[in-house]
C-alpha cells in the first residue's frame, strides 16, 4: 500500500509522508510559523483522511528536523488530536511524536499534547 | 537595581520578518546564558510576542527590547493597535496572570482552541506555561507594551 498523500510545500516547511505496514509516518522540517500553517493545516487534515482511508494503527510525526512551531501551528496538531479523540475507539489510532532533544522547545510542546490526549500519545526522544 | 539593556531594536511590522528575528535572539539568547532550555524558552517567547505585535500593529514600527534587571530577564514588544485590539490584550493578559495554575490553564485553551475557527489563542497561555514567563502591559492610548519576564537560572556566560 502507498501513502496517498500530496508532498508539504511552502517556502518555510516541507513535509513527506510513506506508510509501512499500518503505520504511517510523517516527516516536518523546516520551521511550522504564520508562514506555513495555511499548508500545515491542509496536510494535517489530508494526513487524517488518509489514516482513516488505510486503516492505520499509529501514525508517527518525525518533527527531528523541524526547528520551531509557533502557537498557530500548534494549534493544527491540537485540533488534529481532538478529532481522533472524538471518533469512534474502533477507528482512532495512536500518535507517535519523534522528538529532537536538541530542539528544547519540543519536550515542553509535546509533553502538552500528550496531557492534552494522554491516551493517544506518545513521545519518543 | 542597575538595568542593563541588552538590545533594543526596531522593525516594520512584517510577520515574515518574526521567525528572522527569533532567529536572532535565539542565537543571542543561546551566546548569553548558561542555561540552554532557558535560551529555547525566551527564543520561544519572544516569537508569540513579536507575531502578535505585528499581526495588530497599526502604525509602521514593532520594537522589542531585552533587558536583564538583577536575575530577571525581560523581554518587552512595543507597537500600536486599534482600541479594540487594545482592550484584548489587556483582557487577555489579565486572564492568562489570573489563572492559579498555568498547565492547567494552558490545557483549558487546548480545547478551546480545538473548537475555534480563527485563530489560535494559545500564543499568552504558552508563553506563560511552556516558557515560564509573567507577563504584564503598560498602556498608554494606543500605544502597547508587553512585557515578559523569567527568572535567570544557571547564571549569564563570561
Amino acid at each position: 500500500m502507498t501513502v496517498q498523500l500530496p508532498k508539504l510545500r511552502s517556502p518555510v516547511l516541507s513535509g513527506d509522508a510513506e506508510i509501512v505496514g499500518t503505520v504511517i509516518t510523517a516527516r516536518f522540517r523546516g520551521t511550522a510559523d504564520i508562514e506555513a500553517k495555511p499548508e500545515l493545516d491542509q496536510y494535517v487534515k489530508a494526513l487524517h483522511d488518509e489514516a482513516l482511508r488505510v486503516t492505520a494503527t499509529k501514525v508517527q510525526i518525525d518533527l527531528r528536523e523541524l526547528e520551531f512551531m509557533n502557537s498557530s501551528s500548534f494549534k493544527v496538531f491540537v485540533t488534529w488530536l481532538a478529532q481522533v479523540q472524538e471518533l469512534p475507539a474502533e477507528q482512532q489510532y495512536r500518535i507517535h511524536f519523534l522528538s529532537n532533544p536538541n530542539m528544547h522547545w519540543q519536550r515542553r510542546s509535546l509533553a502538552a499534547l500528550s496531557c492534552f490526549a494522554v491516551d493517544l500519545v506518545t513521545i519518543e526522544t | 537595581m542597575e538595568t542593563r539593556p541588552f538590545f533594543h531594536l526596531v522593525f516594520r511590522p512584517n510577520i515574515k520578518l518574526v521567525s528572522t528575528v527569533r532567529r536572532f535572539t535565539g542565537e543571542f539568547y543561546r551566546r548569553v546564558l548558561v542555561d540552554q532550555e532557558l535560551a529555547s524558552r525566551l527564543a520561544l517567547a519572544t516569537h508569540e510576542l513579536l507575531e502578535n505585535a505585528v499581526a495588530y500593529a497599526n502604525d509602521a514600527e514593532t520594537a522589542i527590547r531585552i533587558e536583564i534587571e538583577g536575575d530577571l530577564l525581560s523581554v518587552k514588544t512595543w507597537n500600536r493597535a486599534a482600541q479594540d485590539r487594545v482592550n484584548d490584550i489587556r483582557s487577555s493578559i489579565d486572564e492568562v496572570m489570573a489563572a492559579p495554575d498555568p498547565d492547567a490553564y494552558y490545557q483549558s485553551q487546548m480545547t478551546a482552541a480545538s473548537k475555534r475557527k480563527e485563530g489560535s489563542g494559545l500564543g499568552l497561555a504558552r508563553i506563560r506555561h511552556e516558557a515560564e514567563m509573567n507577563l504584564s502591559y503598560e498602556i498608554e492610548n494606543d500605544k502597547v507594551c508587553v512585557r515578559a519576564v523569567a527568572k535567570i537560572v544557571g547564571g549569564l556566560n563570561p
